[in-house]
């Protein structure tokens, strides 16, 4: 009995490094995708290495000194690599709230003019607050703001207390000792300085002037599109199986001997699973509607790019089926396309947490540019003008995998 | 590689055109070619009236295919499968409806034609198979080894239909490389090998052209040479070959030829050490033009 399992064994390991270039794909996919979550995510693991220090944009208006020694406790934190100079100029507000519309950066810092005014006033004044701007794109991460939050916060905080306290000690050990007979000793208990518990620093929390903000982002408006698209490329695999199927099974052949066109033949192979893309997304997008009341925002717009999405994903079919001989060839290169495209494209966590690099290489994924267009309708309120140049791409992209797959493509 | 190596044959309007030879002799090539499926790299090739290479789309009006491969959807049914294929070549509606029926019955499978073709039996699927290259009523039918796999009760349902087909006007190509297919089936028959077409003719001349019958001989060493020039000699031997060590004698009269080599051999002593009588057919033509047997 053992004999024939080790036989049945050995035959199919043998069937299966015959194809050699299916094994690799399957032995790469995992690889690729260790290799590149791994360096997406080391911003979020690695937060205290210098090696890898996240840029922080800070501009500074304040026409006191206080703002200065708040930027200089941030440049100290490890991980953080402050930017108050951009183009080898001084940081504007204008250029910070663009790094931002642009998706250079996704937090900016700004110190107010009054800053160091509103902290020297708070010794005198309990309802002065030094307000802190932090320009966001509102689709970035909680996850990506919080840890910028706290940090600003906390540095921010201890230099205000510090000199708010100073202040305070000074002024109340001047009234006290101005209220002393000359021949009168004073012990520390009979000194009280009044300090309260109150913050002194504020943190404000902005999107860019350009950005019409229609809602506040929430989860599902993060998550949806990233699972949405991440599903969406899963059809490479159906429609590469299938048309390999035919290939294998003859009906092509058959086909073939028909008065119809290659093309054709091809338009009818790609038409269901665009239709299937379609469907998919309207019940993912139509059950975080109606399980977590997510909103659509204009649905022209998202039907637009959703569109444009189904058209890259099924092209992107037409060149795996193309490049892909047999099944474990398909699988692998699904495999490995997709989730690699997923986790670059931001599907799984947002390219804004990545790596300089890894932000680069996300323009030239299909699924980063449908993530930005889903995001700019759900969450940045855009309408169709808005999210033409994402579908252009997208849309650039189904043609691009299109070409290659007909080029490539071969019916029996 | 030359699959096919300068072919010329012509079929004539309703007749069964038979392709025999062993697997690999170009049989499927030659089929392809003639379909549109593969452009000969130089000659012309015209079928129902029209070039394959100029006028392909016409041809392909014209003609049907079965291929080797059972080229079904399996997971469908055969009405879904059959349904499909005749809305690629056109028919729409009532008269698509009506097609479907006509080809079920015309195959048998009218009772199980709801059911998914993957339920079939190998004789179902080659029958149904049939029927896919028969909706849109082609003028020229290419069968390609229609009953590989088959069993011997569907093999004679599937010769019924070819037949009946024949007899409303259809021509039809048929490859095998079972002779007894060819020998019940075809008009015509071309031997094909190697890329060659080697013979050319009804299976009965092909046959008769032969003698009626064949004899192998294995002679002892050293014997054979003195001996061939007797055997010539002999009424009803047509023809003397030495082959592999051996001596095929080609005779008119099998059984005569048989008890005069015999007969030859006690007089003179010669040790006869193999003596086979090969069957006068198809597979033995085979044999006799090319060396090798049909199912080598």
């Amino acid at each position: 009995m053992l004999h024939q399992i080790l036989s049945t064994t050995w035959k199919d390991l043998k069937i299966l490094f015959t194809d050699i270039s299916g094994m690799a794909t399957l032995f790469l996919m995992p690889l690729m995708f260790i290799i590149v979550m791994s360096t997406a995510l080391q911003g979020l693991f690695n937060t205290g290495v210098d090696a890898q220090p996240r840029p922080l944009p800070v501009v500074n208006l304040d026409r006191g000194e206080y703002a200065s020694q708040v930027i200089a406790a941030l440049d100290d934190i490890d991980g953080i690599e402050v930017e108050t100079a951009w183009d080898e100029e001084t940081l504007t507000r204008e250029q910070a709230e663009m790094l931002v519309v642009e998706g250079e950066r996704s937090v900016v810092v700004v110190f107010p003019a009054d800053f160091s005014q509103q902290i020297a006033a708070r010794a005198e004044d309990d309802d002065a607050t030094a307000i802190v701007e932090l320009i966001t794109d509102p689709a970035t991460s909680v996850q990506l703001i919080a840890p910028i939050q706290g940090m600003v916060f906390g540095a921010a905080e201890r230099v205000a207390e510090t000199e708010v306290t100073q202040a305070r000690i000074t002024a109340g050990l001047a009234s006290a000792f101005a209220q002393l007979p000359a021949e009168m000793r004073l012990t520390p208990d009979q000194i009280t300085i009044e300090m309260d518990g109150a913050s002194v620093v504020a943190l404000e929390q902005v999107a860019p002037a350009e950005m019409e903000i229609e809602v506040e982002p929430d989860t599902y408006q993060q998550n949806v599109p990233g699972y949405t698209v991440l599903g969406v490329f899963f059809i490479v695999g159906a429609m590469a199986s299938s048309i390999l199927a035919e290939k294998r099974e003859g009906t092509f052949r058959r086909l073939l001997v028909a008065p119809l066109l290659k093309p054709i033949l091809l338009a009818g192979k790609i038409l269901p699973y665009y239709l299937v893309n379609l469907i998919q997304i309207a019940i993912m997008f139509g059950a975080a509607h109606l399980l977590f009341g997510m909103a659509f925002g204009d649905p022209v717009a998202l039907i637009a790019i959703s569109m444009a999405l189904a058209a890259a994903a099924t092209g992107l079919g037409i060149m795996v089926a193309a490049l892909g001989k047999t099944d474990t060839q398909i699988g692998g290169l699904t495999s490995l396309l997709t989730l690699t495209m997923s986790a670059l494209g931001g599907c799984l966590m947002p390219t804004s947490i990545m790596p300089d690099f890894l932000q680069t290489l996300s323009r030239f994924i299909p699924h980063a540019w449908a993530m930005q267009g889903f995001q700019d309708v759900l969450v940045r309120g855009y309408g169709l003008a808005g999210i033409l140049p994402e579908a252009g791409i997208l849309l650039g992209f189904a043609a691009l995998f299109f070409l290659i797959g007909v080029w490539r493509f071969q019916f029996d | 590689m030359e699959a096919v190596k300068g072919i010329s044959f012509a079929i004539r309007r309703g007749e069964i055109f038979g392709f025999l030879g062993p697997n690999g002799a170009g049989k499927t090539t030659t089929i392809s070619m003639l379909s549109c499926l593969l452009e000969p790299t130089a000659g012309t090739a015209i079928v129902a009236g029209y070039d394959v290479v100029k006028a392909s789309n016409e041809v392909k009006r014209r003609i049907g295919l079965v291929p080797q491969d059972l080229a079904l959807y399996l997971t469908l049914s055969a009405r879904d499968n059959l349904d499909y294929f005749g809305r690629i070549y056109g028919l729409r509606g009532r008269a698509l409806c009506q097609r479907v029926d006509e080809v079920l019955e015309m195959v048998g499978l009218t009772e199980r034609a709801k059911a998914a073709v993957k339920t079939y039996s190998g004789g179902m699927k080659r029958r149904l198979n049939i029927a896919a290259g028969l909706l849109h009523r082609p003028e020229v039918l290419f069968l390609d080894e229609p009953t590989v796999g088959v069993d011997p009760q569907s093999r004679n349902a599937i010769f019924e239909h070819v037949e009946r087909l024949r007899d409303e006007g259809m021509t039809v190509l048929y490859t095998t490389h079972y002779m007894e297919e060819a020998e019940r089936l075809c008009d015509r028959v071309a031997i094909i090998d190697e890329g060659r077409i080697v013979a050319l003719d009804t299976p009965r001349k092909l046959i008769t052209d032969l003698g009626n019958g064949i004899i192998h001989l294995g002679i002892a060493n050293g014997m054979a040479d003195g001996i061939l020039g007797r055997i010539r000699a002999l009424p009803e031997v047509k023809n003397v070959v030495r082959f592999d060590g051996k001596i095929r004698v080609e005779a008119a009269r099998a059984q005569e030829t048989l008890s005069r080599l015999l007969e030859l051999f006690n007089s003179t002593d010669t040790d006869v050490t193999a003596l086979e009588v090969l069957e006068p057919n198809l597979e033995t033509v085979f044999l006799h033009l090319t060396g090798k047997r049909l199912r080598e």
